[in-house]
Formats: structure tokens, C-alpha cells, sequence
């Protein structure tokens, strides 16, 4: 049996305070208006709060999901509520949490996990509930559940992972004579060939470029191409609190020197930012494009012949820098019982579809769906599926992850980098600099 | 008002016999009179004190109280940790940096938002055809929303795409990455921020032209007084107390920038356009750290309050000379 926590009489007795206090003062009455986005226990018994980031095409499919749910027999009603992506999000989970007055579940980045159940912002989910609807750990690939467990519990159940990949034109591979039989991007094993293949494509493109990456003013996005090509040349990276950033500098430089090699204006535009290089892919104009895998509905939408695969690991093993979307337990103060075990049943729905969630272009976490013969027909989402055993995920600190400051700080101290304005090494130390500062900094979590 | 008037009433006020205070007649009619108006008074007052105690007094103090913790967003570490915070913060050379943006964000944009909003003023004032549609350009872009002026200007900023690069390349000219190059990040800024802004100002302005007295121009032209002329002596110094006005907001205004840095830059790059408020959003919010972000808005507080105390104080030394 299940231990329900008794309920914190401050807590409770000091809410009804001060909404009596506030209903008395009659000026305040207006806030009854905020019980809309209060917690679980301002809600009806049966109706489950959700808050997630998703928009646009995600945000639909998601929509589409919990309609299936909630028309399944004996189901609850779910509330979604999609809050800005990034920052803000994180920001208005965490003060939930640190309330008690959580959603009954939300959707948190993998990156993001650890640093959130350590500060014990999330609850852990009941691993024997899972299992009795059908969810066990063999179903999830090892590095996405490695991802999910802090501390011996489960507090984060993996829907998908979605990396850093590359598009490519059909029409301009196939002119450009780059496809192989089976109308595949051919491999290629070295950074020369690849350079070679990536200007044979440019030579057929409107735009004279063979690829198209969106990096100005936008961290996150020089951080994904950064952290793929040094992780293919075996660079790590450890933050440890209290310490100082330990990687190969080396590697960083090497890895830094072949990106300003993709954007010297002969491979790549050298100044893009995201929305101008997914434009220039997207009216065909460019043969490539380095991005996340969520473009495909762009890309679908502007009519543009593509298909993706991995990025080539051309210097060793491929990678692919990813992060995965997570369903969490924020920290709720009195957890209801019922509605816990309705929201695991919410989610092992939701993990068993997930082949729809795949439409959008994330690569499911739960095996069985990959393993589905609908899977391998799905193009093309099946032809980038082996980066599920490539993953990168980012390195381990309060202070990383998806909407965190981390990329934030890359991108101040690498733009200068990029634009050839100080050398790749000037650019690194500040960056390690600014981590290093950041390490000695007492941790909030 | 010379210091000797100033000076002197007080003495005289005191000196005099004081008349007969009808309020202070104690009949118990007026005396309920006077609770009742009193309680009224409150009343009306209520709802105001209510909300300024509790938004604005409360936070006010807690804040300070949070300063000298090691809270954090995620509800931990609330002990007590004295100045650790203070101290932290004065040795943290992005503090710094960011100051010295925020201060060289108001400088450069607290002249021209000042000065071509007067000039901007001046000229639909002097009865140009089609007022309202100088007045509606000028004022339109103040009524948009941050978000849409910093994606705007996103856009016109462009290397690649944008107008403004565009019409450089029609003179043979390569404009820069704007917003990403930290010799042009900030001005670039600035001049979105002008654009955006400027309407306010103008509106002041020119609402103060348009409380000068005719005669006084009637006046001087009939003392042979040219157009320069009128303008030095007449229009400056009528426009001096609204300068004032438009000033302090300017700058209150500029030392508070936030929306437009955090969407069209991030403060980059490499933090060229790092604003204080910019800083203090991303230590408390986005690092959790809501005691150390609280240590920095204090800091910068207790600066902007010793500016202005030293400005008033200078003012009025100034006032008494005069």
C-alpha cells in the first residue's frame, strides 16, 4: 500500500486565512480569479492539471493525444496548460513546486532533471503502478533512462528524444549526385568528405550554399553544433560545484575551427540567424540544413523535398546532441492518491501512442513504438531513429540544460568566435571563465 | 522666491496671533462630524493602502530581508547569511559590467529622446500642413508592444536579410551584423529604443508648446525678434519646466530597460548589452538564486537613491544661490 502524506495544516490553514482575510477586505476578492491556476487541491477530485511548453505542431499533437486518452473508458478530464518554452517555463514549475501547489503532472527536459529532483522539486513516480499498466524499464533505451533516475527513484518517464540532425534536399542531393541507390544521403566517413559533398550540393543550390545553420544570437544553437562534433572527437565535459570546468581544450578548439569551416561563406552562409537559415532550406535554396528534428513540420509545411539523417560522424563515432521531453511530478505538498494513479494511466497512454508524437519528428522513448513496423514506415523519422543510441545529452550542473543559462552563456562568449573577431581559443576561456565563476557560486538547488 | 522669503514666513506665521480655529471648536456635533469625515476618509483610502502595503511595502521589506538569506526559487537554503549576498554581489564584475550598460544605455538614450522629441515637437508646431499624421507617425510606434518593435527590428537588423544592410549595399556599403556585433549591439538598441519611445515625449512637448502664450511670440515680433531668436528666448525657457519632467521619466525609463535588450539581444553579445535589470532577472529567475538577485536590486537602489539624493540636494543648493 501507497503512503498518502497527512496534510500540512499550515500550509492549508494559511491559504483559507488569507483568502478569508482577503474575501473580508472585500477589495481583494479578485483573487478568486487565481484559483484558475492554482494547484490540484483547488480542482475538481477527477480533473488532472498539466502544464507543458509545447506550441505550434507539438502543441497540436499533444492536444490530439490526450483527446485519445481522454476517450478511452473510464478516463479523466486533463486540463493542458502551455506556458512560454524556455526560461519562463522552468521558472513557473519551479515556484509551483517549491509551493507544493504543483500540476498533477508536467513535461520537463531531461536535461533538466536531476538539478530539479535534487532540490526536490519532483516527486517520484511509483515504478510497481507503471509496471501494472504496462511500462517497465527494459521498455526504454539505457542512456534515456539513466537520464530519469536520480538517486535510486524514478522521477522522470521519458517520452521521446529529439536531437540534432541534418535535412537535406532531395532534388539538390540527386542533381548534386550525393544519393546512393536507395536514394539515401551516401556516407561519409571523413571531414574532407564531407566538406566535398556539402559544396557539391551548394553548386546546385539557388543560393550557392550547401548548408544552412541558424546560429546568430542563438545559443542553444551553437551550443547543439558545438557540443555534436566535440563529443564525435571524444570531448567531455564535468562541472563540478565548488570547482573548475574540466574538458579538452584541444578538442574544444578543433571542434570550434571545423564549425567556422562550415560558415566561411563558401560551405555555409556566414550569418544566419535560426529563422533565416530554416528560411533558406525551406524555399529550397540551400542544400542542407543543421537543426532540430521538430522542423519537420516546417518543412513539411513549405513544400520543400527533404529528407534527414544523423550528422555524419566524421571524426569517429557519430553523435547526436539531444534532449529528451520528460513527464514529472512536481512537488505537490498533499498528493491525492486517485490522482496520481490516473496520471501514470495518463501517461502509459500517452507513452503507448507515441507513434503519433513521432509524426512531429521526436524519436520515441518507448521501445515497443520504435520496434512497431508503423515506425520503420515513417519517413523520414526512421531514417534518423539510430541517434536514439548516439545521444549527447548536456553536461550535468544546476545551471544546464534546455531554457537554462548555460547555452545563454556560450553564445555571449562564441558569437565574437563566429563572426572572426577573436580566435577560437579567446572565445573558449571566456566561456570557461564565466562557467568557472558559476561553479563557485553556491548551488539553489 | 528668494532664500530671505523663504526664510522669513515661517517667523512671521509664528509671530502673528493665531485667529480663532472654527475646527477646533469642541461642540460634540462637530466633533462627530469631523470622526465621520475622518472615517470616510479612510475608507476611501482603504482600498489604495491595502494594495500599496501589500505590493509594494511588504515586498519592499521582504526583499531586503531575502537579501540577507540564501533563498532560492526552489524554496531552499532560507538561513540567514548576513551581508554573504552584499558581498558577493559587490565583487561580481557582471555586475559591474551591467551597470555601466544600463548606464550607457540612459546616456545615449536619454539625449536624443529628450532633445528630438523637442525638436520633433517644435517643427509639427509651427502649423505644418497634415498635423495629424506627423503627430499620429510620431506617436504610433509607442503604442506597440515591446515583442512586436523587437521582432521588427530583429528583422531590419538582419545581416542577411534585413533593410537596413540592404540600403547600405545600394551605396557599395557591408553593414555589420547589428545586434551581434558588440561595437553596434548597443546602439542599435538604442535607436529601436528611440523609435519605439519617442512618441511620448513629442506628446509632452508638444502639448507645452501649445500652452505658451501667442502674445509672448507677438511681442517679440513686434521688438523685430527672428525665428532663432523667439525660439532661444521664449520657447526654451517656456519649455524648461516640462524639460525637467520629460528628463526624470527619461531617465527613470532608461535605467529600468528590460523588454527590448532580453528580446532582441539577450544582453549579448558576450553581455555588451547586459542591462542591471537584465542581470538580476537571469541571477533570480532563470538561477534561482532569489536572495543574491535580491543583494543586486537593493545595490542598484541604494544607487539610483544616492544619485537622486545628491541631484536634489545639489538642485536646491543651486535654487538658494539663485
Amino acid at each position: 500500500m501507497r503512503h498518502v502524506p497527512a496534510p500540512s495544516p499550515s500550509t492549508a490553514l494559511g491559504r483559507r486565512r488569507l483568502l478569508q482575510g482577503a474575501g473580508g477586505l472585500g477589495a481583494l476578492a479578485g483573487l478568486g480569479a487565481l484559483s484558475s491556476c492554482a494547484g490540484a487541491d483547488a480542482r475538481a477530485s477527477d480533473d488532472i492539471a498539466f502544464w507543458h511548453p509545447m506550441s505550434g505542431p507539438d502543441g497540436e499533437t499533444m492536444g490530439e493525444l490526450l483527446e485519445g486518452y481522454m476517450a478511452t473508458g473510464g478516463a479523466a478530464e486533463v486540463t493542458q496548460t502551455v506556458l512560454a518554452a524556455g526560461a519562463p517555463y522552468y521558472t513557473k514549475l519551479a515556484m509551483a513546486s517549491a509551493g507544493g501547489r504543483a500540476p498533477d503532472f508536467a513535461v520537463m527536459h531531461a536535461s533538466r532533471v536531476t538539478a530539479h529532483a535534487q532540490g526536490g522539486l519532483l516527486d517520484p513516480w511509483d515504478l510497481d503502478l507503471l509496471a501494472e499498466l504496462g511500462v517497465t524499464q527494459e521498455q526504454f533505451p539505457a542512456r534515456i533512462w539513466e537520464k530519469m533516475e536520480v538517486g535510486g527513484d524514478l522521477v522522470a518517464v521519458a517520452l521521446d528524444s529529439h536531437p540534432f540532425v541534418l535535412f537535406y534536399n532531395t532534388e539538390i542531393a540527386k542533381a548534386a549526385g550525393v544519393l546512393d541507390s536507395s536514394g539515401l544521403l551516401m556516407p561519409v566517413s571523413t571531414p574532407e568528405e564531407f566538406r566535398a559533398m556539402a559544396l557539391e550540393l551548394g553548386a546546385q543550390s539557388s543560393s550557392g550554399y550547401g548548408l544552412s545553420w541558424g546560429y546568430l544570437g542563438d545559443g542553444v544553437n551553437q551550443w547543439r553544433m558545438f557540443s555534436t562534433y566535440y563529443s564525435q572527437m571524444g570531448g567531455t565535459i564535468d562541472l563540478p560545484v565548488g570547482g573548475r570546468m574540466e574538458y579538452q581544450e584541444d578538442i574544444a578548439v578543433a571542434a570550434i575551427e571545423w564549425i567556422l569551416s562550415l560558415i566561411d561563406g563558401e560551405v555555409g552562409n556566414p550569418g544566419h540567424d535560426v529563422g533565416t537559415a530554416v528560411s533558406e532550406f525551406g524555399t529550397g535554396s540551400s542544400g542542407g540544413y543543421f537543426g532540430g528534428v521538430w522542423e519537420i513540420g516546417s518543412f513539411r509545411d513549405s513544400g520543400v523535398p527533404f529528407d534527414m539523417t544523423m550528422i555524419p560522424g566524421v571524426f569517429g563515432e557519430p553523435t547526436a546532441y539531444a534532449d529528451s521531453h520528460t513527464f514529472v511530478l512536481p512537488h505537490q505538498s498533499n498528493p491525492d492518491e486517485q490522482r496520481r494513479r490516473t496520471v501514470h494511466a495518463v501517461v502509459a497512454h500517452l507513452l503507448k501512442h507515441s507513434i503519433d508524437w513521432a509524426g512531429a519528428g521526436h524519436i520515441p522513448a518507448f521501445t515497443p513504438v520504435i520496434e512497431d513496423p508503423a515506425y520503420a514506415q515513417l519517413e523520414p523519422q526512421s531514417h534518423y531513429a539510430d541517434a536514439i543510441d548516439h545521444l549527447v545529452y548536456d553536461p550535468q550542473a544546476w545551471f544546464t540544460g534546455s531554457g537554462a543559462d548555460f547555452h545563454n552563456y556560450f553564445g555571449d562568449e562564441m558569437q565574437n568566435v563566429w563572426a572572426r573577431r577573436i580566435d577560437p581559443l579567446q572565445g573558449w576561456n571566456a566561456f570557461v571563465a564565466r562557467i568557472d565563476a558559476l561553479l563557485q557560486k553556491p548551488t539553489p538547488m | 522666491m528668494t532664500a530671505t522669503d523663504g526664510l522669513a514666513a515661517p517667523t512671521r506665521a509664528s509671530a502673528a496671533p493665531s485667529p480663532p480655529d472654527r475646527r477646533e471648536d469642541p461642540s460634540p456635533a462637530r466633533v462627530r462630524r469631523h470622526r465621520a469625515e475622518n472615517i470616510r476618509g479612510w475608507a476611501y483610502m482603504a482600498p489604495f493602502l491595502v494594495a500599496f502595503g501589500l505590493f509594494l511595502i511588504w515586498p519592499t521589506i521582504y526583499g531586503l530581508w531575502m537579501s540577507l538569506t540564501g533563498v532560492s526559487l526552489a524554496g531552499t537554503k532560507d538561513e540567514f547569511i548576513g551581508l554573504d549576498n552584499w558581498a558577493e554581489a559587490l565583487s561580481d564584475g557582471q555586475v559591474w559590467s551591467s551597470l555601466g550598460n544600463t548606464a550607457w544605455f540612459t546616456v545615449l538614450s536619454t539625449i536624443p529622446l529628450v532633445v528630438i522629441a523637442m525638436g520633433l515637437a517644435v517643427l509639427v508646431n509651427l502649423g505644418l500642413p497634415g498635423q495629424w499624421f506627423w503627430r499620429l507617425s510620431f506617436f504610433m510606434p509607442f503604442l506597440l508592444a515591446s515583442t512586436v518593435i523587437s521582432q521588427f527590428w530583429i528583422w531590419m537588423y538582419n545581416p542577411q536579410l534585413g533593410l537596413i544592410n540592404e540600403f547600405l549595399g545600394w551605396f557599395g556599403l557591408t553593414g555589420p551584423a547589428w545586434l551581434q556585433d558588440p561595437n553596434t549591439a548597443m546602439i542599435s538598441v538604442v535607436i529601436t529604443t528611440v523609435w519605439w519611445t519617442i512618441g511620448f515625449n513629442f506628446l509632452l512637448y508638444l502639448a507645452a508648446l501649445q500652452n505658451i502664450p501667442q502674445q509672448l511670440y507677438e511681442a517679440a515680433a513686434l521688438d523685430g525678434a527672428g525665428g532663432w531668436r523667439k525660439f532661444a528666448s521664449i520657447t526654451l525657457p517656456q519649455l524648461a519646466p516640462i524639460t525637467v519632467l520629460v528628463l526624470v521619466l527619461q531617465l527613470l525609463n532608461s535605467l529600468k530597460v528590460f523588454d527590448q535588450i532580453y528580446q532582441m539581444t539577450g544582453g549579448g553579445p558576450g553581455g555588451a548589452t547586459r542591462p542591471i535589470m537584465l542581470y538580476i532577472y537571469e541571477v533570480g529567475f532563470t538561477g534561482y538564486r532569489l536572495g543574491y538577485a535580491s543583494a543586486i536590486s537593493y545595490i542598484y537602489f541604494f544607487l539610483i537613491i544616492t544619485i537622486s539624493i545628491a541631484y536634489v540636494v545639489i538642485s536646491s543648493r543651486r535654487s538658494v544661490k539663485a
